[in-house]
């Protein structure tokens, strides 16, 4: 059978846990990566959060950003910031915060410089103090939000998922930042919406993992190692988990694609490149990053230590921890016989029906 | 599900939900599209802190009416945005600057000496011209030359004409400006001149009225282009006690908004003769205190000192207070005071006789002097106009991202989950219908408008909407390869899967609730989009996705063929076990 219709038939038997020091290495990778783009380059934070006008016209001779930068200058304005949008079709020029006549003498230069008509132009002009406000409102929503999500997870999960689903969050927000240092495209409300509707998705990607864990620990805690009944359930809900994000990236994908190449459509590819980041990480996170950090922490309690030990003392074989063991650190094995068959995972005989 | 039930379900869902959509095209209620879609200007301006509520509410009373007063716009939406926003909205503005200058300014005062009144509400100049033009006729049937008639034409005349017209003489002059308009030239005093009302192919003036200073209308003769420089000619559009309308010609400004430090309504002991003058104690009438600054109060004290030469009842005895080219009271100085004294001291009561509730109206007044129009200083916190073509690109950018995502979503679908991925297909028009729906209806009945970062939620929701299909498709799948029959299957992953969406969607909706009250403009339409989609999603799911799989179970499309839901679950024969 190939690999396509094993993966199709939800056939898969892959060892989440065990290769978890791969994933942690690449997300540390990307991490320090973002990091790096963040403090280095720094996000471009949109006239909505630094205050300033905006003032988009279109472009109908197709004049390069150098003469429309030129024909500012002649008129005094010399620090404004000029970009072209839609592939050309537009101009974009943003300026201090200016009043309304000095808006009309600007509107006034660089259409004539573009050909355009004056009355096409839109404009953007946003005080000082509103970016801030605007920045604090979304820091308390999102304080708000992850409040009430970790409670949520602590009292439907527990507590530890709560701390691991946040962790993988932070991954999530932190790449995403760093893709927009990266591309350098604007951060504007939408794009804090966007990132504030990720955290939901990644949020709630995370939980339908974890709570298939629970429902797998309910049915087989004291027979497998968290390692084994972690990676029992990941296989059960990975072709979920990618069919979610595929069915979700690709509404995103044609809002990126068109916002790119269309005129008038900077919202849409502001809003789609954070959703698009975002989704892909959160899968990614979920699947790769939390579900092994649980295992891992799972691991070091109490009970867990017990099953691992009984087991070993029985002699048997845990199909499920076959792998896992492996790469469990020197610390933690130390002592223990080292039983091992390679065996993938399979679905257990016996089943309980829950209602 | 049985048969019967889902057949039914299923195609009540499917002609309500098409049903409402062919209904409210037909009946013309299509969504109403924000300003970033259909062109227009909007302007959120900031209170100061601590600002009533009462006293926002008036605000947004005045802008309302300034903006009717520029005309030309749809449907402007003035609403309070938080606790001291307020948000202004004016879809498919023509001229945004000149909105932006109506919405914030405050407004300029001025306080000017009258000349003469008319108390018809027709303007001094106007009666003037006529006046002259009639004289004129006379003269020429008398052969007579054109000079004498410049004595009859002095303010003093005019203003005594005008004290004893009856109402007789109003009706000739209405019948004059009916049958042929006044020449206003001859009468204009100097300085003034009339208005250049000369329209360019968008409508807009050749010559702006701001690059007209102190001109009169050539048609009405009433000022407008406020000069404080300049004689003017000004309304108080309110009727007084009896009745009439008065029309004002008033002379250059002798202090302006900014001389005054304050004004306050209060209880004043002066009684009787009403009009400006000094505050004593004890009680009497309601009043208006006002605070000049030390300059305001020179210029106060010369101002009163002239105007007190006139006797009492006399027109040229009054001061009018002018905003905005109107009028807003125009009192005479109190009958105490005597000739030759003005009023120093820095400060002044205007006593408010009105019949029928001077304490409103002394507060109304205040409020006036000490904010111009608008009850509070506004501070413009963010602005931004859309022009028509940017909006209609956003439109057609959404529309063609939307579609393609649709098409991208369905195709993958119908790939991975063939017959079941036919449901999706179809159970995404059923949203994408009564999303429209909802939108046209919340359009029309309570104002909520598209905006593009609704089309966005929409757009994202799509792909929410199909995480649904996924999971319950996943459970069929899962449950067939655990050996069950398909119905068997299907009515099993339906309980499990309806629990799992309804936690997914009550996580999504309370994301989006808390979304829409935290967050303030564009945010507030994405929000408002994700939390209808999540509730659509689950009424589809529930009577649209249920039912159709049911039916889907029980045709031969349930256990044979690779594109059955047998075959999606990868257990047709023909494929290895």
């Amino acid at each position: 059978m190939s690999f396509f219709s094993r993966l199709y038939r939800g056939d898969i038997h892959w060892d989440f846990v065990g290769n978890r020091r791969r994933w942690f290495t690449l997300s540390a990778a990307l991490i320090l990566t973002s990091v790096l783009a963040l403090s280095i380059r720094g996000l471009n934070l949109s006239v909505d959060f630094v205050g300033g006008t905006l003032v988009e016209l279109p472009n109908p001779e197709g004049v390069s950003v150098g003469e429309v930068r030129g024909a500012l200058t002649d008129i005094g304005f010399e620090g404004a910031r000029v970009q072209t949008t839609g592939g050309g079709e537009g101009v974009r020029v943003q300026t201090e915060e200016l009043d309304s006549d000095q808006q009309a003498v600007v509107v006034a230069a660089v259409a004539a410089v573009t050909g355009a008509n004056p009355g096409d132009a839109s404009a953007q002009s946003v005080g000082p103090t509103f970016g801030s406000q605007i920045a604090a409102s979304a820091l308390r929503a999102l304080i708000v939000f992850l409040a009430v999500v970790a409670v949520f997870i602590s009292i439907r999960l527990e507590w530890k998922m709560a701390l691991v689903g946040l962790a993988a969050l932070g991954h999530d927000v932190v790449l995403t930042a760093g893709v927009y240092a990266l591309v350098g495209f604007e951060v504007t409300p939408a794009t804090i919406i966007a990132v504030l509707t990720i955290l939901g998705y990644s949020l709630y990607d995370t939980v339908v993992v974890f709570d298939k864990i629970v429902e797998n620990v309910e049915e087989r805690g004291e027979r497998h190692t968290a390692s084994a009944i972690v990676n029992m359930s990941m296989n059960q809900v990975f072709m979920r988990s990618v069919n979610t994000s595929l069915t979700s990236l690709l509404p995103i994908g044609s809002l990126l694609f068109v916002g790119s190449f269309l005129l008038g459509a900077a919202t849409l590819r502001e809003f789609a490149l954070a959703l698009f980041v975002g989704v892909t990480t959160g899968t990614y996170s979920s699947i790769f990053l939390a579900a092994p950090l649980l295992a891992v922490w799972k691991e070091r309690e109490e009970h867990w230590q017990r099953v691992r030990r009984r087991m070993q003392r029985k002699g048997s074989e845990d199909e499920f921890a076959a792998r896992i063991l492996d790469v469990v650190p020197e610390a933690e094995t130390e002592g223990l016989p080292v039983a091992l068959t390679g065996a993938m995972p399979r679905p257990p005989k016996k089943r309980r029906r829950r209602r | 599900m049985r048969r019967r039930a889902a057949w039914v379900t299923l195609s009540t869902t499917v002609i309500v939900a098409w049903g409402l959509l062919i209904g409210t095209q037909l009946a013309g209620i299509t969504p109403k599209l924000g300003l970033d879609l259909q062109g227009g200007f909007s302007v959120l301006l900031e209170a100061p802190e601590g600002t009533d509520r009462d006293v926002l509410d008036t605000a947004i009373e005045i802008i309302r009416s300034r903006i009717e007063a520029l005309g030309g716009v749809q449907e402007p939406e003035i609403s309070l945005a938080g606790e001291r926003n307020i948000e202004v909205q004016l879809p498919g503005v023509a001229d945004p600057e000149r909105a932006r200058k109506a919405v914030g300014t405050t407004g300029r005062l001025t306080f000017r000496p009258v000349l003469s009144v008319s108390p018809y509400g027709v303007s001094p100049l106007y009666v003037e011209a006529a006046a002259y033009q009639q004289s004129e006729e006379e003269a020429a049937a008398a052969q007579d030359g054109p000079e004498s008639t410049t004595t009859t034409t002095t303010g003093e005349s005019t203003t005594t004409t005008e004290e004893t017209t009856t109402t007789g003489q109003t009706t000739t002059t209405t019948t004059v400006a009916e049958a042929e308009p006044i020449d206003l030239t001859p009468v204009l005093p100097e300085g003034i001149t009339l208005c250049d009302l000369e329209r360019n192919e968008n409508g807009d003036l050749v010559v702006p009225l701001e690059d007209q200073p102190g001109c009169v209308d050539p048609e009405t003769g009433f000022t407008l282009s406020d000069d404080p420089d300049k004689e003017a000619w000004y309304l108080n559009p309110e009727q007084d006690a009896l009745g009439r309308v008065e029309a004002f010609h008033l002379g250059p400004a002798l202090l302006l908004g900014t001389d005054l430090n304050d004004a306050q309504a209060g209880f004043s002991s002066r009684g009787g003769s009403g009009g400006f003058g000094v505050s004593s104690s004890g009680t009497g009438q309601w009043a208006v205190f006002l605070y000049f600054s030390s300059e305001g109060s020179a210029k106060f004290e010369a101002a009163t000192e002239e105007l007190s030469h006139y006797t009492y009842g006399d027109d040229r005895r009054r001061f009018a207070i002018v905003l905005d080219g109107e009028v807003v009271t125009a009192p005479s100085l109190a009958s105490d005071i005597p000739a030759g004294q003005g009023i120093g001291g820095g400060s002044a009561i205007i006593t408010v006789g009105g019949p029928t509730n001077p304490q409103q109206e002394a507060h109304d007044l205040a409020v006036v002097l000490r904010y111009g129009s608008l009850p509070v200083a506004l501070q413009e916190q963010s602005v931004l106009s859309v022009s028509a073509t940017l909006g209609s690109d956003s439109l057609r950018a959404g529309l063609i991202a939307g579609a393609g995502g649709l098409a991208l979503v369905a195709l993958v679908m119908l790939l991975y989950y063939r017959v079941l991925g036919a449901v999706n297909v179809v159970g995404l028009t059923v949203f994408g219908s009564i999303m429209l729906s909802v939108y046209a209806v919340l359009g029309e009945t309570q104002g909520v408008s598209l905006t593009l970062a609704g089309v966005t939620g929409i757009i994202v929701a799509i792909g929410i909407t199909s995480d649904s299909y996924v999971v319950y498709f996943e459970r069929i799948k899962e449950d067939i390869h655990r050996g069950r029959s398909v119905r068997m299957a299907i009515d099993h992953a339906f309980r499990r899967s309806f629990r799992t969406i309804i936690t997914a969607d009550t996580v999504s909706f309370f994301g989006a609730v808390l979304l829409y009250v935290l967050a303030i403009g564009s945010v507030k339409g994405f929000a408002l989009a994700l939390g209808l989609a999540t509730v659509t999603d689950v009424t589809v799911f529930y009577f649209f996705t249920r039912p159709a799989v049911a039916l889907i179970a029980r045709s031969r499309f349930g256990e044979t063929g690779r594109l059955s839901i047998m075959g999606a679950a990868g257990k047709t024969p023909g494929v290895a076990q």
